[in-house]
């Protein structure tokens, strides 16, 4: 859906997407150097954007090269190897936030699905019958001034941000790198079925959580 | 072919945004067509989906211009890797 943020010499998802054969030649510690420079960027970015912070960036980036280098000889090639060094940091970035939620307990940031939904009858956004109970409002559309926008992405990363673990980054793998569904599954050791549900989760809280920012209420449907 | 116009808008909901990560059967396809002609909760729910891919493009768009691995960082993970290494 979306692009690959710094592929070194090959542009869009087809950087994530090509399956890069196993350089069984490597030592460890060559493999190693040669993710620092061929991925570490991207990897530094996608730590960076979830955490925030960077010495927890660093330090994410660091266990996913060493975890990589400890796994290496386990790495089938199924995918490539940037999306392989993707999936490591993403369950590296989860357990991050699980730490620091289990810190900051019993305080959670969960969206509510039906976080707008203003019809007192709605249990989630369906009907028992499994129509729609409410129905959102229309969104402010996409011709936006620079600032608009530059507010609009920022509240997309804030409601990212509020999902949980594990959901967080299948929506940054897929939706926001644009990595191929079958890679994140192999990155993240899904199922399609897993997958697509997760995704299905957590594309409807964002949808709430960004109405929730826009100032927008669901109606009743009469 | 009847039953996937017979689907409830819970079942749509997920076939919408399914389709984002894999192709639908050529049934289901059709389902999602004719349900959004008299459905306007899913062609709402279906225009929220799209707004979500677009604010996402700009958000990959956005990180594609931040500045990536600092040098210092770069050097430290190398020397971490070397010291690694030659533990095992």
């Amino acid at each position: 859906m979306m692009i690959d943020a710094d592929a070194p010499s090959r542009s869009g998802r087809d950087a994530a997407a090509a399956p890069v054969p196993l350089r069984t030649t490597d030592s460890n510690e060559a493999a190693a150097r040669r993710w620092v420079a061929e991925h570490g960027d991207i990897l530094w970015k996608f730590a960076l954007a979830r955490t925030r912070s960077k010495e927890a960036a660093e330090e994410i980036v660091q266990e996913t090269v060493l975890a990589a280098m400890q796994g290496y000889g386990t790495f089938a090639g199924g995918s490539s190897e940037r999306t392989w060094l993707l999936g490591i940091a993403a369950h590296k970035i989860a357990d991050h936030f699980r730490r620091v939620r289990r810190a900051k307990s019993p305080k959670t940031l969960a969206i509510s699905p039906d976080a707008t939904c203003v019809c007192a009858a709605c249990r989630g956004m369906f009907t028992a019958k499994g129509m729609w109970a409410c129905v959102a409002s229309r969104w402010p559309g996409m011709n936006l001034s620079e600032t608009e926008k530059a507010e609009q992405t920022e509240a997309l990363r804030a409601c990212i941000d509020a999902l949980p673990p594990g959901q967080s980054e299948a929506v940054w793998l897929r939706d926001i790198l644009g990595i191929p569904a079958s890679e994140v599954c192999k990155a993240m050791g899904l199922t399609d079925t897993n997958l697509w549900s997760r995704m299905h989760r957590a594309r409807v809280a964002l949808r709430s959580c960004l109405e929730t920012r826009f100032g927008l209420r669901k109606e009743k449907v009469e | 072919m009847m039953r996937v116009l017979s689907l409830p808008c819970r079942e749509h909901a997920v076939l919408f945004s399914r389709q984002i990560d894999a192709p639908l059967s050529g049934g289901e396809s059709f389902g999602l067509r004719v349900h959004v002609l008299y459905c306007g909760g899913c062609r709402r729910f279906r225009d929220h989906l799209l707004h979500l891919q677009l604010l996402g493009r700009t958000l990959a768009k956005d990180v594609q211009h931040e500045p990536g691995l600092p040098a210092e960082v770069r050097e430290r993970l190398n020397a971490r890797v070397a010291q690694a290494s030659k533990k095992n």
